[in-house]
C-alpha cells in the first residue's frame, strides 16, 4: 500500500511540475516595485532595522543548538576515523561551526573557508595551506601542483594534522566542478579532516560518485533556524539597492564635488534623458546638439572643454556613450528613471 | 572501547583487501599473461570491464599495478582523465610517473633524478623514445646489478603500460590524438594501453573512430560483477564467528538496498559497515562486551556496578528475568557478582549460537537455493535477512518451499545432503557430530535404497510401457485410472519415507538452531540494530529536512504556538516560514510586490491586536526589512532566483508542493 501512494505521490509531482510548466504565459500582476512609491533600503538601513526585529522563539532554537553542540565530540571522534561531516538543514550553520571550532579546535591546526564569501577561490584555500601551514613560500603553476605538493607533504609528515572547516560549500564560488575535486582530494587526505555546510537544496548534484568516495560524507541535520546574516549579507537580493549600479546617493557625492557648470551640464543631460522617458527608441543625445545646448546656457565654450567634462563623467561611470547606425555618438546616463527624478528634485531645492 | 573498534576496522579491512586480491588474481594473471603475449604492429589494448562502481577501482588497479610491475615490467604509468585536460599535459605526467617508475624500481642515485626533473620541462614522443633506448640499453649491457633487477625479471624490451583509469571521461580529442602518436612510434616504443571502462566496450567505440580503434588491437576482460563481490563480502564479514559484532536485520536490510538500489558500490558498504561498528561502540555502553570469548571472562568480571545496573536495564536480560524463580530474580536483581556469573553463561550462550547458526544457514541455504523458483531467495543474504527477521518457520515462503522440498528426486537430494555434511564437517561447532553421523545414516540408506530403487524403477517403466502401448483412448484412459488409484493406494516407498525424513530433520534442525537473534537474552551486546542512524547519516535528504522545516517549524521548535494543521498559514511561524508557504501558492513567476503585500498582511495580523497607529510607518519599514531577509534566504536555499522576463519578479526552482 504503501508503495502505491507512493507511485501517486510521484505521478502527483509530475503532473505538477508540467502544469507549472505548460503554459508559457505567465499570470502574474503587473504591480512593480517602483510604483509602490517606497524608498529603496540598503545594506546598512536593512540591518538596523533587522535589528530591531526581534528574533521569534529564541529558547528554543537556543535548545535545538545545545542539541547539536551536544554531538560535537561525537564529530571529532568521527573525523578521526576518516569520516567527513557535512552539515544541512535550515539555518545558518556558522554560528554551530564557530562554536564547534572554538570549543574543540583551540588546540589544534585549523583552517576556516568562509565559502560565501563572493572573492573566495580554490586557489586561495590552498594557498593558505601552502603558506600558513606548510611555511612554503613559493607559487605553482596549476592549483593541481599545488594538490600533488600538499598531498605529497601530508604523506611524508604522518604528524601534520589539519582541520578544514568550510561555510557553504555550495556556494557560488565553490561549487564549480573543478573546485570540488580538489576540495574532495584533499578531504580524502587522512590527516585532513573537513567539515563542511550546504544550504542550496540542490547542493548534492554537485558531487558524482568518484567525488562522494574521496569526501566520504557523514551527513548531520542541523537545523537551526538561525537567520542567514554573514550569508545574505552578499547575496545581491532584488529588493536591496545593489551596490554594483549606481545609487542616488553616490551620484549626489560625486557631483557635489564637482564645479558648477560641471553639475550644470550634468543636469541638462538628466533632464532631457527624462523628457524622452517615454519614448522606447530614444537613443540619447548626441554630443553635437548637447554641445549647442551647453553652449546656449553658457556652460562651455568650446568642444574640447565638453570633451574634457565628458571623460571625466565616464571616469566616474555617471554617463555612457553608444555609437548609433549613424556614426554619432549618443550619451546616456545608465540610471534608472526614477533616481534621476529624484536627483533633480534634490538639486532643485539645493539651487 | 576505541582500541576494540579500530582493531576490528583494521580486521575488517585487512579481510577486505585480501579477498578483494584474490577474487582479482584470476584476472590479472590473464591481463598479464596477455600483455606478455603482445607482438603486433597495432597498439595492444586491453579494455577492463569493471562496472559501474567507480569507487572500488582503485584497488583493482593497484593490485594490477602490482602484478604488472612484479611480472611483466617495471614501466607502468597511470593516467587519470583529471590530470589530463590536453595532451600536453597527458605526456607530461606519463614522462614523469614512468622515469619515476623506474627510479623506484632501480634505486638510481641522485644524478639520475636530476636529470629526470630536467626532462620533465620538455616532454615530446621523441624524449621519451630517447630515454627509453637509453635506460634499456642501460638494462642490457650495463652491470649485471642491474641486468639481475631489471633484466632477468622481465625479457629484453620490457613493454611500457599505459593504463587509463577511467576511459569515459577522457575527453575524445586527447585520447585520440595520444592514440595517433603512439602508433607511429610502436617500433621504437613497445606500448601497451589498459583502458578501465566502467559501462560497456561499446564506449570505445564511440569515443574513437574507426581510423583511430582500427590502430589498436583490443582485448576485453571482464571483471566480477559487483554484486557478487556483495555476497563474498557478506559471507565473509557477516556470516562467521570470528567477528564477535553483529548486524541486525533492519541494518543489514539498509545497508543492502542502498548497495541495490543506489550505488553498487562495495567500498560504500563496508563503510556503512564501519559506521555501524563505531555507531554501536560509542553509544551501546554494554559493548565493551562485545568481544571474543577469551577477553570477555576478564571484562566480566571487572564490570562496575554501575555497568550492571545497565545489563539488568536490557529489555531482552529483563524478559530473562522474568521467567526465572523467584529468590532467583531477587538474586538476579540485587546481587551484581551473581548478575555477573549470569552474563556469562549467557554470552557462551550466545557464542555456541553463532557458531551453530551458520552452518545450519548454510545447510538451509543448500537447501533452499535447489527448489524451483526459489522461494526463500536465491542468494544467502535474503536467507540470512528472514531468519533474523523473525521465526523463519512461520513464515508462508517457509512452508510452500518445505513443500516443495518433499518433492525433490534422489539424486538432487544426496548431493545436498553431501554437501551439508561437508559444511558440518568444516564447521567449528562441537554439537554437530551428531547431525554428521544422522546425515551420513541418511546417505547409507540412499545407497541401499539404490539396489531396491532398481526395481521400483522398473516397475514404473514396464506401467509407462504399456502406456505406450496402448494406443486407443478408451485403454489409455483406463490405464491412467488404475495407475491413479494405485499411487493413491498404495503405501509410500521407502524412498519417500525417507524423503519425508530427512526433509523433516531439516527442519528440525531449522527450527532448534536458527531462532533470531532477538530472542536471545543479551543480544543487545553484539548486534546493532538501529536503522536509522545509518539511514540518516549515510543516505540523508537535504530537501526533505528543509521542506519540513519550511512546511512545519513545529517539527524542530516546540512550542505549542507553532502547531498547525499544515494547510493554512499560521502567522506564528518564523518569517522565513510565512515566506515560503506563500510562494508555494504561486506558478513559475512570483511579483515581488504582491508577495511583500501577503506577506504584511500576515504579519500584521499577528502584530495586528497590539500595534499602534503611531508607529505604523516604522513597523512597515521592519516588515520590508524582515521580507527582504526571508526572500534572500530563500534565494540562497535555491528555491527562487531572480528573473529577468517581468520588472520584479522572481523564478520560482521548484514545483508543486515542495
Amino acid at each position: 500500500l504503501a508503495k502505491k501512494t507512493k507511485d501517486k505521490n510521484m505521478s502527483n509531482l509530475v503532473e505538477e511540475y508540467f502544469e507549472a510548466h505548460s503554459s508559457s504565459k505567465v499570470l502574474t500582476s503587473d504591480r512593480t516595485l517602483q510604483k509602490l512609491r517606497k524608498r529603496r533600503l540598503d545594506q546598512q538601513t536593512l540591518r538596523d532595522l533587522l535589528k530591531k526585529a526581534p528574533l521569534a522563539y529564541a529558547a528554543e532554537i537556543k535548545e535545538l543548538n545545545q542539541q547539536h553542540e551536544s554531538l560535537f565530540s561525537k564529530w571529532m571522534l568521527q573525523l578521526h576515523l576518516g569520516f567527513n561531516i557535512v552539515l544541512y538543514g535550515l539555518g545558518s550553520k556558522r554560528d554551530l561551526l564557530e562554536k564547534f571550532r572554538t570549543s574543540m579546535l583551540q588546540d589544534s591546526v585549523h583552517l576556516v573557508v568562509n565559502g560565501y564569501f563572493p572573492s573566495i577561490t580554490v586557489r586561495s584555500v590552498l594557498n593558505s595551506i601552502t603558506e600558513e601551514v606548510l611555511d612554503h613560500i613559493g607559487t605553482f603553476r596549476s592549483p593541481l601542483d599545488q594538490l600533488e605538493f600538499i598531498i605529497k607533504r601530508f604523506k611524508e609528515d604522518s604528524s601534520l594534522e589539519l582541520y578544514v572547516l568550510i561555510h557553504n560549500l555550495d556556494s557560488q564560488m565553490l561549487r564549480g566542478e573543478k573546485c570540488q575535486q580538489i576540495l574532495a582530494q584533499l578531504s580524502s587526505l587522512p590527516s585532513i579532516y573537513l567539515i563542511a555546510s550546504i544550504d542550496h537544496i540542490n547542493a548534492p548534484l554537485m558531487w558524482d560518485q568518484a567525488k562522494l568516495s574521496l569526501y566520504n560524507w557523514l551527513w548531520y541535520e542541523t537545523t537551526t533556524f538561525s537567520p542567514y546574516v554573514e550569508e545574505t549579507s552578499y547575496e545581491n537580493s532584488l529588493l536591496v539597492q545593489q551596490s554594483g549600479s549606481l545609487a542616488l546617493s553616490s551620484v549626489t557625492h560625486v557631483l557635489r564635488s564637482l564645479t558648477l557648470n560641471a553639475r550644470g551640464i550634468f543636469r541638462l543631460l538628466a533632464r532631457y534623458q527624462l523628457e524622452n522617458k517615454d519614448n522606447p527608441s530614444y537613443p540619447g543625445l548626441s554630443f553635437q546638439d548637447f554641445y549647442q545646448q551647453c553652449r546656449e546656457a553658457f556652460l562651455v565654450n568650446s568642444d574640447l572643454t565638453l570633451r574634457a567634462q565628458l571623460t571625466e563623467f565616464r571616469d566616474h561611470k555617471l554617463i555612457r556613450t553608444k555609437r548609433g547606425t549613424d556614426g554619432v555618438e549618443y550619451l546616456l546616463i545608465p540610471v534608472d528613471d526614477s533616481t534621476l527624478t529624484d536627483f533633480l528634485e534634490k538639486e532643485d531645492e539645493d539651487v | 572501547s576505541q582500541q576494540i573498534q579500530e582493531d576490528l576496522n583494521k580486521q575488517l579491512f585487512d579481510n577486505l583487501v585480501s579477498f578483494l586480491r584474490r577474487s582479482h588474481s584470476g584476472f590479472q594473471e590473464k591481463t598479464t599473461e596477455w600483455t606478455c603475449r603482445m607482438k603486433s604492429r597495432e597498439i595492444p589494448t586491453a579494455a577492463l570491464l569493471l562496472g559501474v562502481n567507480v569507487t572500488d577501482h582503485d584497488l583493482t588497479f593497484r593490485s594490477i599495478l602490482e602484478v604488472l610491475q612484479n611480472n611483466v615490467t617495471p614501466y607502468i604509468a597511470l593516467l587519470e582523465a583529471k590530470d589530463c585536460p590536453g595532451i600536453k599535459n597527458l605526456m607530461q605526467k606519463l614522462m614523469g610517473q614512468l622515469m619515476n617508475c623506474y627510479i623506484d624500481e632501480d634505486l638510481l642515485e641522485d644524478k639520475d633524478c636530476v636529470q629526470v626533473s630536467q626532462t620533465r620541462l620538455r616532454c615530446s614522443m621523441t624524449s621519451l623514445i630517447n630515454w627509453y633506448e637509453s635506460v634499456t640499453k642501460k638494462t642490457d649491457s650495463e652491470a649485471p646489478r642491474k641486468k639481475r633487477t631489471s633484466s632477468s625479471r622481465h625479457w629484453q624490451s620490457p613493454p611500457v603500460v599505459v593504463v587509463f583509469k577511467d576511459m569515459e571521461s577522457f575527453t575524445t580529442k586527447v585520447l585520440q590524438d595520444f592514440i595517433v602518436i603512439s602508433s607511429q612510434h610502436i617500433h621504437e616504443l613497445p606500448l601497451v594501453l589498459i583502458f578501465g571502462i566502467a559501462t560497456s566496450p561499446m564506449i570505445i567505440h564511440s569515443l574513437l573512430p574507426h581510423s583511430v580503434s582500427s590502430l589498436l588491437c583490443i582485448e576485453l576482460f571482464q571483471s566480477l560483477s559487483s554484486k557478487e563481490h556483495l555476497s563474498t563480502i557478506i559471507d565473509k564479514l557477516l556470516l562467521t564467528d570470528q567477528f564477535p559484532f553483529k548486524l541486525g536485520e533492519k541494518v543489514l536490510q539498509v545497508l543492502i538496498n542502498i548497495f541495490l538500489y543506489h550505488d553498487f558500490s562495495v567500498q560504500n558498504f563496508i563503510k556503512g559497515f564501519q559506521l555501524c561498528i563505531m555507531e554501536h561502540f560509542y553509544s551501546q555502553p554494554l559493548s565493551v562486551l562485545c568481544c571474543q570469548l577469551g577477553d570477555m571472562k576478564k571484562r566480566v568480571n571487572s564490570l562496575s556496578h554501575s555497568q550492571c545496573e545497565n545489563i539488568r536495564r536490557l529489555p531482552s536480560f529483563r524478559r530473562y528475568v522474568e521467567n526465572q524463580a523467584s529468590e532467583k530474580q531477587i538474586a538476579l536483581l540485587t546481587t551484581d557478582s551473581y548478575v555477573k556469573e549470569v552474563t556469562q553463561k549467557l554470552l557462551e550462550d550466545l557464542h555456541v549460537y553463532h557458531e551453530n547458526y551458520v552452518p545450519v544457514l548454510r545447510c538451509l541455504h543448500v537447501f533452499m537455493s535447489s527448489l524451483p523458483k526459489y522461494p526463500m531467495g536465491k542468494q544467502i543474504r535474503e536467507l540470512h535477512c528472514a531468519c533474523l527477521e523473525n521465526q523463519v518457520w512461520e513464515t508462508e515462503e517457509y512452508e510452500s518451499s518445505l513443500q516443495l522440498a518433499r518433492m525433490l528426486n534422489k539424486s538432487d537430494l544426496v548431493t545436498m545432503l553431501q554437501r551439508c555434511v561437508e559444511i558440518f564437517v568444516s564447521s567449528s561447532g562441537k554439537e554437530f557430530d551428531k547431525t554428521v553421523e544422522k546425515l551420513k545414516e541418511f546417505l547409507t540408506q540412499f545407497q541401499k535404497l539404490e539396489a531396491e530403487g532398481v526395481q521400483e524403477q522398473d516397475v514404473s517403466l514396464s506401467s509407462q510401457k504399456e502406456l505406450q502401448k496402448k494406443t486407443d483412448l478408451y485403454h489409455l484412459q483406463k490405464t491412467l485410472l488404475e495407475l491413479k488409484e494405485s499411487r493413491r493406494s498404495k503405501k509410500l516407498t521407502k524412498f519417500e519415507m525417507l524423503r519425508f525424513e530427512v526433509v523433516a530433520y531439516i527442519d528440525r534442525l531449522v527450527r532448534n538452531y536458527l531462532v533470531p537473534a532477538d530472542h536471545k537474552t543479551l543480544h543487545e551486546i553484539v548486534y546493532f540494530n538501529t536503522a536509522s542512524v545509518l539511514r540518516e547519516h549515510m543516505n540523508a535528504a537535504p530537501r526533505i529536512a528543509l521542506h519540513t522545516a519550511l512546511n512545519n517549524p513545529y517539527w524542530y521548535l516546540k512550542n505549542q504556538a507553532l502547531k498547525s494543521d499544515g494547510r493554512s498559514i499560521s502567522n506564528k511561524v518564523p518569517d522565513i516560514c510565512i515566506a515560503y508557504k506563500l510562494h508555494l501558492e504561486c506558478g513559475r513567476l512570483i511579483n515581488l510586490v504582491d508577495w511583500l503585500e501577503a506577506f504584511s498582511t500576515v504579519v500584521m495580523a499577528a502584530e495586528g491586536p497590539n500595534a499602534d497607529a503611531a508607529s505604523s510607518d516604522q513597523v512597515d519599514d521592519i516588515i520590508h526589512a524582515r521580507f527582504i531577509r526571508a526572500v534572500s534566504e530563500l534565494e540562497l536555499l535555491g528555491f527562487i532566483k531572480p528573473s529577468k522576463q517581468k520588472t520584479d519578479h522572481v523564478a520560482r526552482l521548484t514545483w508543486g508542493g515542495c
